[in-house]
This record gives C-alpha cells, structure tokens and sequence, in this order.
C-alpha cells in the first residue's frame, strides 16, 4: 500500500482555491510537505490536495491520509481527533519501524492547516 | 599470485576516471563497473546500501549488498550517540564482515547517508572503507541489476574494537575551543538554513531549533555542491575551487563540519578527508539541533 501511493500519489497537486496553503517538515533534510486545504463553511472539508518531496515512508502515509480523509468523509473535528499510532499501525509498523517521524509528517501538517484554518476565523458550521 | 601485466579485475577506463579526477586518495572510491565486476567476491568485499530512504533497498539493491540502516542499526537507543563497541562488533559479525573486511558503501542522495555510515564505520577503527562513485542513482540510470533477495552471509568473527571518536568527531566543547582560537568551521547546511531564515516547522519542534543562523565565523558550502548531476564528486580541482577558492579552507586547516545533526557534514567529511587529503577533519553530529538549542551560544545570521 505504502509503495503504491507513494508511485501512484493520491490527490497530489496545488490548490489554487485553497482557503489554507501549510507546510511541514524539512525541505533541506527529512522530507517535506504542504498542505492546502478549502473548508465547505460547514466544519467539513471541501478540498485536499498536497505536494511534497521526501522519503516512501512520508510521501506514501500524507497520500494514504489524504485520500483516506477524503474517502471516509472526515470533519474537521474528526481530522484532529486522528490518532498517530492508529495511523501507524494501520501502515504497518512493522515496515515503518524507527521513521515514525516520516509517517505522521501528512498527518501532522493536515492537523495545523485545520487549526491555522480556524484561527482564521473561519466559519466552524454553518447557520 | 597477480603478474605484472595483469590488472586487478575491474580496473579498467573506469577506474582511470577515479584516478584523473586528481584525489589525494583516490582508492577511497570505486566505480559502478569495479562493483560490478567484484560483485561475487563477498569473501574480501561487503557491499553496504546505507538510504536516507530507508525502503528502498527493500524495493530493490545491489546484488549481494547488505543493509545498514543508519538510525536502527548504528544509534544508541537511549541517548544520543552511536553504538557501542560490543554491538558493533555484533552486527559486522551478522553482515559476515571482519576487521580485514574492505567495506564498501553506496545509497540514495548523492551517497549522503553512506558516508555518514562509512564515518561512524571509522569511530571504531574499522578503516578498509571506500565509497561507490556515484551511488544509487548511478548504478540504476546504468541499467545494473538490482534485486530483492537479502543475501545471507557465515558469521564473521569481529573482535569487540576500542572507539576512539577524538580524531573525526567534535563534542560541543571541541567546538567552543575552535571558534576561541578562530579555528575554520563550514556549516553545510542550505544558505536558507545558514541565515537563520529557514526554522522547521512548528509541528516538529524535535526537528527544529529555537534559534536559527550558523556559528559565528562558519563558512557556508551546501554539501551538495561536492557532486556532479550524476552523483559522482567532482575533481580535486573543481572541488579546491569551492573549499579554498570559495571558503577558504586549506589542507593544513584543522577543519570542523556540521550541518543539522551532522549526517550532511559527514559527506563534507569525506569530501575533505579522503578526496582533498586533509589531515585534520572532524565531523560535529551535534550541529544545529544542539547549537541552536543550547543557552547562550554565540550565533551569526
């Protein structure tokens, strides 16, 4: 799985739209990311892409994330209730063993694109 | 018994390449073609594929190459330092290699993480070490086989080695001591992080420092510049031309490298060291992640 989305990225790409644009990680050394992100105004999520350069392990889990978000429907509330061991685990820790870093960087900078997003002043929900 | 007439197998034009790019210690490096050629010699040479990206020796590696991963296999577990000697001598006994073993060390990123492991290979005076010119990227762009199966090698007996990490490897006091006598440093590091204007990202405060810039009197040489587009180092000349054209540095210098937690420097390390014949290099690990964490260094941007 982790090779797949990292030869066949999922939801990769600029968001011209995008209502939040964050970036994570190290783009000198450990492998980068950023995240842009369209809320629907109603604490949902209207868009999700990313771009990054980096190792299998990170760029394969912020695609895994990004598309599993996507797919289950995520909140906002639900994105940052996300529980990084669960996260790992469902990869494999066994294939990402010591690079834990690597696997939650997606993760990581979704969750403060959604909290820079509400600092913004963005509507949580709707009327 | 060799004639004289006859050349060690895998010399050939390529090897001559290595020898006109002018080194102080050309036999350091080797090419594509000489690992090739000695590929089943596993006897007398242990191929190493050490990754920044520490898959992709699973997807595919050299033939008869073994894995070191630099985090799992050569840190200590609890602090922050590298293993000690007793498993050290364990796991070159576990990748059948001994002290006469010539290691030979390639990877991803311009051979970047091999050198760092080729570095840590020297704390414990293990010295029969050499680089695969051009790593990686130029065994695959040359069409060479790869393969997934992990060989499997006897046992070697490996005496547990004394680590003496005084000659190649500076602690935070070595480095107060240098900026006191004006001693050389070259931060390696982009000219981003360099001017302090590159700070990591506040989700990855473990990642980052609280203050950003270089050590006062650094000079600055992105450790990338030691290659070629195809990832083989450039000249001796072409390399002169950087490091004591550009920055300085001179081959009687007693020089300390760093970058963020010295992976990057250790290729400067070896730049310096086994290409340029330096006699005095030492790689500072601490780097950054300590420098620009710790109460009261002095910093310049």
């Amino acid at each position: 799985m982790l090779v797949d989305h990292f030869e066949s990225p999922r939801y990769k790409g600029a968001l011209e739209s995008a209502d939040v644009v964050a970036p994570g990680g190290s783009p000198e050394c450990g492998g980068s990311v950023t995240i842009y992100l369209k809320g629907d105004g109603n604490g949902g999520v209207e868009s999700l892409t990313w771009t990054g350069q980096g190792d299998i392990i990170s760029m394969g889990s912020t695609s895994i994330v990004v598309d599993r978000i996507l797919n289950q429907n995520l909140s906002m509330d639900e994105i940052l209730a996300e529980d990084y061991e669960e996260l790992i685990d469902s990869i494999g820790r066994d294939i990402i063993r010591n690079r834990t870093r690597h696997a939650t960087l997606g993760l990581s900078t979704i969750k403060a694109a959604v909290r820079q997003y509400r600092k913004s002043g963005r509507p949580r929900s709707g009327p | 018994m060799r004639s004289r007439n006859q050349r060690p197998k895998g010399e050939s034009v390529t090897e001559q390449e290595i020898q006109d790019k002018g080194y102080a210690h050309p036999d350091a490096l080797v090419s594509t073609q000489w690992v090739a050629d000695n590929l089943d010699d596993t006897e007398n040479f242990r191929l190493v594929e050490s990754d920044e990206d520490v898959l992709l020796y699973d997807i595919g590696h050299v033939p008869n190459a073994v894995k070191i991963d630099w985090v799992e296999d050569l840190n200590d577990p609890l602090m922050r330092d590298y293993l000690d000697p007793e498993h050290f001598a364990n796991l070159m006994a576990e990748k059948g290699i001994s002290p006469d073993t010539t290691v030979i060390f390639y990877g991803d990123r311009n051979n970047w993480w091999a050198t760092y492991a080729l570095w840590v290979f020297r704390l414990f005076g293990h010295d029969n070490v050499k680089v695969m010119d051009g790593g990686r990227v130029k065994w695959e762009a040359e069409g060479r086989e790869m393969t997934q199966d992990v060989p499997s090698f006897p046992r070697a007996e490996y005496p547990v080695p004394e680590r003496d990490d005084s000659e190649i490897r500076a602690f935070r006091e070595d480095v107060e001591k240098h900026l006191d006598a004006s001693g050389p440093l070259v931060d390696v590091r982009s000219p981003g992080e360099y001017k302090g204007e590159l700070l990591h990202m506040p989700d990855y405060p473990q990642e980052g420092a609280l203050r950003g810039g270089h050590i006062p009197g650094a000079a600055n040489v992105p450790w990338a510049r030691a290659v070629r587009e195809d990832g083989t180092f450039k000249s001796a000349d072409e390399l002169r031309g950087i490091y004591e054209g550009e920055a300085g540095l001179g081959g009687g210098d007693d020089v300390i490298a760093y970058c963020r937690i010295g992976e990057r420097s250790s290729h400067t390390w070896f730049v310096l060291s086994y290409l340029l014949g330096y006699g005095k290099v030492r790689n500072y690990d601490g780097s950054w992640t300590e420098w620009g964490n710790l109460v009261r260094a002095p910093i310049e941007r």
